[in-house]
């Protein structure tokens, strides 16, 4: 059995979690490398129904998710989960019960996550309709020790998928982790060919 | 949900658009009578990989760490590199599009060799080394548009020639190309923003500028080419019509160039200057005319040397940076600051004053990253290019080192503007480092 392990972004709400995690998982399974991907939408609907967004809730919700990841770890699946999990005991918690656990801190200022404001929830809390929101009137925890910490305002989603990627292969999770080429030598001699024909130089 | 389109014409020339050809260019002139349009100012220097990277990023040439085409590796005498994608690090549209959860397709956005893996499409541009390499992420999508369109074009196969009938002919099938995958992607693709570039008109002014402007030093009037500039402006504008035809009514539309185009009187030979001036001394002298990498340089004894182009790019060499330096650091600002004022009383062969500037980095860009050039020279505001090439046993010439061009980059590009966004009319002077967040604004 291949060593999987949970790949768990944390950050606030439109911090980008999703997208570097889709990324990651995508490239996992490029590699073949078997993935499964949890968010919040995913487990909200099927998982914990019916949980809010109190203090016990979140807790509750993170526990279950965390249950799964377990199961699937241990079977040599990589799990890619995008929660907002703002509170580090629990996240602290599920490190210890899953074990091969690669926390990514998704860091970005709550000014930019308002910019983007990916489903306009950060709208309707700032106008009050919805209580509870993480990074308006709940707070979020930042991570003491993440394997990953992923800036989004000021890096690519090319630079973060990179980083968690050589913290995977670091931690031999995966075999190795080769960074994108520019031209070979060869290319590069042709690029220039053409580019003085061009009259470029 | 709304969308923006965006029709990148590199080297558009606005007093071609919007001036002596707008009559005949009905899809561009209804653009820019129901929206806006003005004069876009590009990048120091105004040349294809910095401006579409600082368009689409916001960032200026310094920021991003590349001034041109090539660029020092390090501080030694010949180590360069070609700007390929990997090299441009900064966020572009597509990336913070990204976040929102919004797709794009980008289409020869130079410099996107190898294409980089977005939210969407990306299909690298003509820096592209050939239509073998992987130019397309996902890479499924190389697959589709070979079986749909064949070969990919991603420019002209050979641009110095003097058949120039067989040039236009290569420039038509390019652009006829590129619009049709255009086409193609817009219909069968999801996507919020959809960007491509052209190069044809960038081809079609160097090729051909002289058989179009009467005030071009080498303009036949009644050649049999007088009307192929305009022609294929007529025809880039059908095949927008076409793109057009196409769009949703929630598509805003920006068509732009990178910079813009002007006649070229001719070449100053900046090494030439250089060697006369004192500043740079050959260990032989040369047989003819031959490029300054193929001569041996005196090191020991030459302050400053230069690189030819559109533009040129002066470099000094000093003591504790370059290998065998010469300038001491306390003298540098001195040193740069007399080539400076020298080089901008450079005149033209008849001892007529051009208006050429001369700019230091820092003085332009926001930031310095990796190795920029010591000076940065535009020519006679453009209308001379620059000669990198020795043995003309003169400064000026008319005659290209590189092959016949008739055209030079013009500093000012296009904009124009149609959709939700309160543009409208004479927009003025809009500054290529705005756009992104024009862009932007639209999501």
């Amino acid at each position: 059995m291949d060593k999987a392990c949970t790949i768990w972004f944390t950050g606030l709400p439109s911090s980008g979690k999703s997208t570097i995690a889709n990324r990651v998982a995508e490239i996992l399974k490029n590699k073949g490398y078997k993935v499964e991907q949890l968010d919040g939408d995913v487990t909200r609907k099927y998982l914990s129904k019916g949980l809010g967004f109190t203090k016990e809730d979140r807790d509750e919700n993170i526990r279950r998710v965390g249950f799964v990841a377990k199961l699937l770890t241990r079977n040599g699946v990589f799990v890619t989960a995008a929660f907002v999990s703002p509170y580090r005991e629990i996240r602290d918690e599920i490190r210890k019960e899953i074990g091969n656990f690669v926390e990514v801190y998704v860091k970005c200022p709550v000014e930019v996550c308002i910019e983007r404001d990916v489903k306009g929830m950060y709208k309707k809390a700032l106008k009050g309709e919805i209580k509870n929101f993480t990074g308006i009137d709940d707070p979020y925890e930042e991570p003491l020790n993440p394997e990953v910490i992923v800036e989004t305002d000021k890096e690519t989603v090319e630079e973060s998928v990179g980083k968690v990627m050589r913290k995977l292969a670091e931690l031999g999770y995966i075999d190795e982790w080769s960074e994108p080429e520019g031209y070979s030598e060869e290319e590069e001699e042709i690029v220039k060919k053409r580019l003085e024909n061009l009259g470029y130089y | 949900m709304k969308k923006l389109f965006v029709i990148g014409l590199d080297c558009a020339e606005p007093s071609l658009v919007y001036e002596r050809w707008n009559d005949d260019l009905p899809n561009l002139r209804r653009l820019m009578e129901e929206g806006g349009y003005g004069r876009m100012r590009s990048t120091i220097p105004p040349i294809t990989v910095p401006a579409w990277a600082t368009m689409v990023s916001g960032k200026d040439p310094g920021e991003l760490g590349f001034y041109g085409f090539r660029n020092r590796k390090d501080y030694t005498y010949d180590k360069l590199f070609v700007v390929n994608s990997l090299n441009f690090k900064a966020k572009a549209i597509w990336d913070y599009l990204e976040e929102r959860n919004m797709k794009s397709i980008a289409l020869g956005v130079p410099p996107s060799y190898p294409p980089k893996r977005i939210n969407g499409i990306m299909i690298s541009g003509f820096l592209t080394p050939s239509a073998k390499s992987e130019y397309a992420y996902p890479a499924y999508i190389k697959r589709e548009l070979e079986e749909k369109f064949g070969e990919y074009i991603f420019d002209v196969r050979n641009f110095r020639i003097d058949d120039k009938e067989n040039l236009l002919k290569q420039l038509y099938e390019m652009s006829e190309q590129r619009f049709e995958i255009v086409k193609w992607l817009m219909k069968e693709k999801n996507w919020d923003f959809f960007m491509f570039v052209d190069m044809g008109i960038d081809r079609l002014h160097h090729g051909f500028w002289k058989f179009f402007d009467p005030q071009h030093p080498k303009y036949i009037p009644g050649n049999p080419l007088e009307n192929s500039g305009l022609e294929y402006y007529k025809f880039i504008d059908r095949k927008i019509g076409e793109l057009l035809a196409n769009l949703s009514d929630n598509t805003s539309i920006i068509v732009v160039s990178d910079h813009g185009a002007k006649r070229m009187e001719g070449g100053i030979c900046i090494n030439e200057w250089l060697i006369r001036e004192g500043y740079l001394k050959l260990k032989c002298k040369p047989q003819g005319i031959v490029r300054l990498e193929e001569c041996e340089i005196d090191w020991k004894n030459t302050m400053a040397w230069a690189s030819g182009g559109y533009y040129a790019r002066v470099f000094l060499n000093v003591k504790g940076r370059e290998p065998e330096g010469v300038i001491s650091p306390g003298d540098y600002e001195k040193i740069r600051d007399e080539l400076k004022e020298k080089i901008e009383s450079i005149t033209d062969d008849k001892g007529n004053k051009i208006e050429t500037r001369v700019y230091k980095p820092e003085e332009v860009y926001r930031e310095i990253n990796n190795i920029p050039p010591d000076l940065i020279v535009l020519f006679g505001d453009l209308y001379w290019r620059s000669v990198g090439s020795i043995g003309f046993n003169s400064i000026w010439t008319h005659e290209n080192d590189t092959g016949p061009d008739d055209a030079n980059h013009a500093q000012h590009g296009i904009f124009i503007y149609r959709g939700e966004l309160d543009l409208k009319g004479d927009l003025g002077e809009i500054k290529i480092e705005d756009i992104k967040d024009i862009m932007l604004k639209h999501f």
